[in-house]
This record gives structure tokens, sequence and C-alpha cells, in this order.
């Protein structure tokens, strides 16, 4: 199976974007039916090498081969015919269609006169195709019955049909029960029977430990190394997925004593369960989590945002439930989305009006809006918030994502709440407003906010938080403060480990700020 | 990957421009100016004071209409049910006053109907989570029948005639009608421009989600422009009723197209978030001065709604040739 011709090389490869390179000079190889695993962190440039095989972005430098020939696809399409198949976490699929016609979409088979469409013929094929990955599966049923798993080897079987010589599969498992696992795994290594190279990209180490031969790790967009996995040990592979140096310097501490925010049992009878957790006054508590932990789901159920099914969120000591955003709000809790564009921006409105939304009733008088004093307080505030360009009036959709967030925050300090919510307040923002922004956190925690912090990026928690909150798989696995907050720590409390998959072990650490 | 980044979109298209300046409603004036210069040329009684004030008096039911359709679309729907929403209201008004019930409640009770016509669209719009466009085509064939069913089919005769000579008379030679429009319009403007309403109705158009977020009142501000566009299409009837002397069933009908037209002519986005009060003016007069001008050149009505066909199409696409992409 494994042997030393190279199937696919990847060589040199450079991508960035403004403010951000997102892959250094990263360079691997995998052998012809190899399972070859993809790992790293958040952000440290799985998706965006994914994204460059796949020939959805372009590399700035470096070159891909397959079988010794480069290959420089322009587009997904190319790709495809060069032997790439990409099987996206979000499938990619048209619900209304059956699976044949989703199988043979934009290269469907003709009837004889190469007009219409040949269904039957189209069928035929697909129960071929499939008959091979699961015969269960009927081609003449509209795909958006079968299960999500199913619908994966849909993929697959669309992938085979395009004499696919290396299939990316990009979290493959995300949303598949462990037996459903078990099936892709044999899927997988039948698939890798005949000769076809995988590369997959996965969280969850004891997926990566059973089904891939070798693995790449990435950090911070550079390549790290690639190992053999039966020479290699979990820890070892988290230790160099997270090993990077501790750089920023910890911020001080501004955390009173009293209790602003307390939720207890607090879930979404979907995704979230059993949280629990205080927020003091003054403080900054981190919230760390691999994509998909649920932190986003969390902070949507605190800011009344998603409706919250089990438990209690207390404010200031008092019971509240909030049946939408407006009530959080007055209860003095603001959110700033992780989506600014989808939920946090009115784009065609001014700076202005996009700041005065919460808190309309404090630039109006009469039931009018006071035109002047808002802009002038507006001004005033993203003065010093050292909005670029300084234009109040201009609509927010001109602006910079950085100065975007800086609207959006001083949306939620004209409106004077007390605890704000911050989902990846950094996500898309060059690196220059990146330190202004965590500046101002630090500066609104001095003033007496309470915050609390989702992000993704480890040296950004380590840097803000007072305590750390870490979550993993919709529940909270442990709370960190002082001199247990590390980046082994956290690691260890989010990668859901090959053992425990009961994690029901309800850490809770002492947390006295 | 967390790389997605907006610097790229911040070099902004005519951001020299102040914001205050309304380049949308300047280029709907200019192509009013335009028809009217067409029409003054082809034909001299076009531009005398007396035909403006009639193509003012005639855009004046659809500039009412219009004016509520205007709210709605910005806030992101539409209201397919202003016609029969205008003759149910026209028919209860005038099955009020023939009953002898005192002139000022029988209004009330006329703009009441049609607000609680929009009530019900917005209701179910903002609870029941239906789409605008769905929720009103049903209303359009409910509140038809309901006016139809009502007066079995029959016109209400014997409106008052202190409350016809009302609507036909004149203030210093300018049309009541007109008055009343204009009035509206004027409060209308207020509350788009001036009003923490008006920002919540541009907000929940503009980015629903965000604006939800940010703590708008989002059901609360759909269902009222529904109510509003119910109670303007209430006036709307009045005033013909008041102009013909009676309260057919079967009034407004397709008034609903002419007042989507008027409101996109003048700068409105079926997309939501954005829209104006004058220009929605403007459009409805558009529309009514296209009329008169053609018709006074004794055109065909064929011919007028081929017109009216090519200006909305044309005012589109001037629309998204000068906004850049939409």
């Amino acid at each position: 199976m494994a042997s030393d011709i190279i199937r696919l090389a990847v060589d040199g490869i450079h991508k960035g974007f403004p403010g951000v390179k997102a892959l250094e000079d990263v360079s691997f190889e995998v052998r012809p039916g190899e399972v070859h695993g993809l790992l790293g962190e958040n952000g440290a440039g799985k998706s965006t090498m994914l994204n460059v095989l796949s020939a959805v972005l372009k590399p700035d430098a470096g070159e891909i081969r397959i079988d010794g020939a480069t290959i420089r696809p322009s587009s997904p399409k190319e790709a495809r015919a060069a032997g790439i198949a990409m099987i996206h976490q979000e499938l990619q699929h048209i619900p209304g269609l059956s699976v044949a016609q989703n199988i043979f979409l934009g290269r469907p088979l003709k009837t004889a006169g190469g007009l219409l469409v040949n269904r039957r013929a189209q069928e035929r094929r697909a129960r071929e195709l499939l008959a091979e990955l699961d015969p269960d599966i009927d081609p003449g049923r509209p795909i958006h019955e079968l299960k999500v798993a199913q619908q994966q080897i849909v993929e697959i079987a669309r992938a085979l049909l395009d004499d696919a010589k290396i299939i990316a599969m990009d979290e493959p498992t995300s949303s598949l029960t462990p037996s459903e696992f078990d099936s892709l795994a044999a899927l997988i290594s039948k698939l890798s029977g005949q000769g076809v190279s995988i590369i997959y990209v996965s969280h969850k180490m004891d997926e990566v430990f059973q089904v891939c031969q070798r693995a790449t790790i990435l950090r911070d967009g550079r390549f790290v190394a690639t190992v053999d996995l039966a020479e290699t040990s979990e820890d070892e592979v988290i230790a160099s997925m997270v090993g990077r140096e501790i750089s920023a310097e910890r911020h001080v501490s501004h955390a009173g004593t009293d209790v602003v925010l307390r939720a207890e049992g607090v879930g979404d009878g979907r995704m979230i369960r059993g949280a629990n957790f205080d927020l003091h006054k003054g403080e900054v508590l981190g919230v760390a989590g691999l994509v998909g932990a649920g932190r986003t789901e969390l902070m949507r159920l605190i800011a009344g945002i998603d409706r919250m099914t089990e438990g209690r969120v207390e404010v200031n000591g008092v019971e509240r439930r909030f049946r939408t955003p407006r009530e959080a709000i007055s209860a003095g809790i603001g959110l700033v989305p992780e989506e600014r564009k989808k939920d946090g921006i009115v784009r065609d409105r001014s700076v202005a009006s996009n700041i005065a939304l919460p808190c309309m009733k404090r630039f109006s008088r009469a039931g009018l809006i006071r035109r002047a004093h808002l802009r002038r307080e507006a001004t005033s505030l993203m003065k010093q918030m050292n909005l670029r360009p300084p234009n109040v009036d201009r609509p927010i959709g001109q602006f910079s994502g950085g100065n975007q967030q800086k609207v959006i925050i001083g949306r939620w300090l004209a409106a004077d709440v007390d605890i704000l919510l911050f989902d990846e307040p950094t996500r898309g923002i060059d690196i220059g407003a990146k330190s202004e922004i965590y500046d101002l956190i630090e500066r609104l925690a001095a003033t007496g906010k309470s915050i609390i912090v989702v992000s993704s990026e480890l040296p950004e928690i380590l840097r803000l938080s007072d305590r750390v909150v870490v979550m993993r798989e919709g529940e909270i696995a442990g709370i960190l403060s002082g001199d247990e907050i590390d980046e082994g720590r956290i690691a260890a409390l989010a990668i859901p480990q090959s053992k425990s998959r009961s994690s029901k072990q309800t850490a809770e650490p002492v947390s006295q700020p | 990957m967390n790389t997605t980044s907006d610097t790229k979109q911040t070099g902004g298209r005519r951001s020299f421009l102040p914001a205050a300046i309304n380049l949308r409603d300047a280029g709907t004036l200019l192509g009013l100016a335009l028809i009217f210069i067409v029409f003054a040329v082809l034909n001299p009684v076009f531009l005398t004071i007396p035909n403006l004030l009639n193509i003012l008096q005639q855009s004046s039911i659809n500039a009412c209409i219009a004016l509520g359709m205007t709210f709605v679309i910005i806030s992101g729907g539409i209201d397919l049910s202003v016609g029969p929403a205008a003759a149910i209201s026209a028919v209860a008004g005038a099955a009020l006053m023939t009953a002898g019930v005192p002139l000022p409640v029988a209004l009330l009770g006329a703009v009441g109907t049609g607000m609680l016509c929009g009530l019900f669209n917005g209701c179910l719009i903002a609870f029941a989570g239906l789409q605008p466009f769905i929720v009103t085509l049903g209303g359009l064939s409910l509140y038809r029948a309901l006016a139809l069913i009502f007066t079995d089919g029959n016109p209400i005769f014997g409106i008052p005639p202190e409350f016809r000579s009302f609507i036909n008379g004149d203030v210093l030679g300018v049309p009541v009608p007109v008055l009343i429009v204009g009035l509206i319009a004027v409060i209308l403007w207020v509350v788009l421009n001036r009003s923490p309403f008006g920002e919540y109705i541009l907000a929940v158009g503009g980015n629903q989600e965000a604006a939800r977020i940010a703590g708008v009142p989002v059901a609360r501000t759909k269902i009222t422009v529904y109510v509003m566009s119910g109670g303007l299409a209430a006036i709307a009837a009045l005033i013909l009723m008041g102009r013909l002397g009676a309260a057919d069933p079967t009034m407004g009908n397709l008034w609903e197209l002419d007042a989507i037209a008027a409101a996109a002519i003048g700068g409105a986005s079926l997309m939501g978030g954005k829209g104006s009060v004058i220009g929605t003016l403007l459009g409805a007069v558009i529309l009514g001065a296209l009329r008169n001008g053609l018709t006074l050149m004794n055109v065909q009505a064929f011919y007028q709604l081929l017109a009216t066909g090519i200006i909305i199409i044309v005012a589109m696409l001037i629309d998204r040739a000068t906004r850049g992409r939409a």
C-alpha cells in the first residue's frame, strides 16, 4: 500500500491575506493509497491548505505536483479534473435533487440525442458506484432524506466518478455518530486499498490515530513536521500542534469579587448542556475551545439571541430570562458577534446610526432623534477609539473590518452596558487593529466593565484573560485561573481524548480570580 | 480559517460625497423633469397650472398607497393586499356613514379597518414567520372576498355630501387630496428620517439579524409598517370614495402594482434597507404625469401601459448603473 512513490507533492506553498500570513513555506508529500492526516489548531492553516489544494485559493508561491507533474488548477473544477477532490465539512449538494442527480450534477449523462438527461443511465451508474460504498443508498431518493453519513458517502461517490486520485476530507466526522465513524473508517481503508490517497483533517486525535498512517502538523501557517503515527504518541502530536512560545505579556487583573453574571446549568436542548460559570466585576473571562465546541452558542444564549431551555442566568444577583436580545441589553449585556457582516453591522447605514441602534432613547427627545447630539457623541466616542477615517456619517460598510469592530464595540459603550461578550473579537482584523482592540478590552475592564472573550487563538486568550473557561463538545470542560492557565492545560481540556469519549467529568477547579 | 479580510472593500466608491445629499432623489427628480420637458414640448396644455394640479390630484391616491408601500419595502417586506384593504376600508366607512354614525367616527372606522388588515398581515409575518409576499397575497384574496361578501358585490351609495364636498374642495386652488397626501408625506418624512422608528425600519430591512442583536424590536417594527400600510390604504380609499360618491367593493384593483412601481422608481430597494419618502412621491408623480401627458395627446390606453412598463424598467436600469452593484 504505502510505497515510496509520491502521489501528491506540496512544495513550498505560501499564501498571505492582508495583514496575515496564512501559509508560509508549507511542504509535504502523500503517497498513493496513503491516509495522511493534516493537523493543527484552529488558525494553523489547515483550511487554507485545503483551499489551495482544491484551487479555491491561489497560492502566492510554491507548487503542487501530482505523480511528478506540476498542476496549476485555476478553479475547483480544474483541480477535480487533475485528480483532487474535496469533501467539505458542510456537504455541498442540492437538497431537492436525487442522489443520482447530485452525483452527476454539472456533468449529466445524456440520452442518445444529447439533449435530455438520461436519468435511467445515471441511476444505473450511481447504483454501480454506490454498491461498493454503501448498497443501502437508493440513487433515486432525494438526497436530503439521507442521513448525513450517507450524504457524505454520496460525495465520495461523486469524487470517485471523477477518478479522484486524492480525496481531501475536512472534519468529516463533525456530525457523525461513533458507529458511523467506524463505517467511514472502513470505507477509507477500502479506498486506500484501491490506491486512492486521502488527506484527513480532524481535531479528534483518536480518529486520526485510527485511520491515518502519517500526519503533517501545521502551526501558525508553518510546517512543523510530518510524523509516522505508528511511532508517535498522541501527546507528542498535541505538543507539536500547540508548542508555540508564550509571547504576549499577561495583563493586569482588574477583577473584583462581586459576581455580575452567574450561569447555572445553562443549556439549549441541542448543543449546550449544563454550563456553570461566574463572571466578576472588572474581570476578563476567556472562553477557549475548538471550533464547534459550543462557545458561540453559549454566548448567544447569554445574550438572549437564542432561547435557553434549561438552567438560569443571574445578572447582579437577579434571575433573568431573556426572550430577545433587547431584554438582555436592558439588563446590561451586549454581544460583539463573530460574524460582523451577518450579525453586527447594518452595512448601508452610517456609523452614527449603527452606534445608536440599541440606545435610541438616549439620543432622542420628544420622539425625535437629536441628530446633532448623536453625531457629536458618536464622533467623540469614535475619536477615543481611533476610528479611521473619523467620519461618523459614512456608511459603516465602507470601513475596514477592524474599524467596523470599533463601531460595534462603541455601540455597547454608548448603550452603557456593564457586561460585554466578545466572540472572536479579532477575526478578520489586521494586526495593527488587533492590538488596539486588545488595549480597548483592557481599558474597559479597568473601568469596571465585565468581559467575556471567546477566542480560537490561544495567545489572545492568554494575553487577555483573568480566568479561562474551556469548552468541549457543548460542555464546560474546566475553568482555569491564575497559574493554571497555560496552553497545555487548555489544549488538554479542549481536545476530545481517545479514551474519555464519555466526557461527563465536571471539572471545575476552584476559581477565585 | 480566520483570515477573511475586509480591508479591500474600504476604498469606498462615492465616499467623497457627503452622505446628507441624496443623490438618488436628485436622479428621480431629473427623470421627472425630463418627462415634463418632453410633454411640454409636445403639448402646450401640459405645462399649465390647472393641468399640473390635475396631475398631482391624479397621483395623490397612488402616492398615498405608495408611501405605505415604501415603508413596508424598506423593512424588507412587500404588501400586495393594499387594494383589497382599501376596498374593505371604504366599504366599512361607507356602511358606517350610511348607518348615520357621526362622520369623524365613520372615518376612524374606515382607517381602523385598514389598520386591522395590516395588523393581521404583520402578525402573521412577525410572529408566524411567514413570508410577506405570501401572507399579503393571501390577504389580497381574503380582504377582497370579505368586502364582496359584506356588500353582496354591490357598491354602497349615499356617501354624505359634506364629506364629498370636503374631498372635492380645494384650498387656494390646491385640491384637498393633494393637501392630505402632502401632509402625510411630511409626517412620514419626519418619521423615516428623524425618529428612532425610522432607524429601526432601515436597520431591519438592511440586516434583520444584526438589528435584532443590536436590540431593535424587530417584530414590533415589522407589524407597525404593515399597520401603517393598511391605514394609508384606507385613507386612499376614502379619497377615492369622496370623489366617486360610492364605496365599491371592487375598488383598488392592481393598486399594489402601481404603488410598488412608484416606490421602486423612487429608489426603494425590494431587498430592503433602502427607500425614500421624497423619491416615492416623485415616482408617483412620474407615473401620473406620464398617464396625463399621454392622455392629453390622445394616446391609446394600451400604449400608456406600454410606456409605464418601459419607464419602470428604464428607471431600474439607471438605478443599477448609478448605484453600482446592488
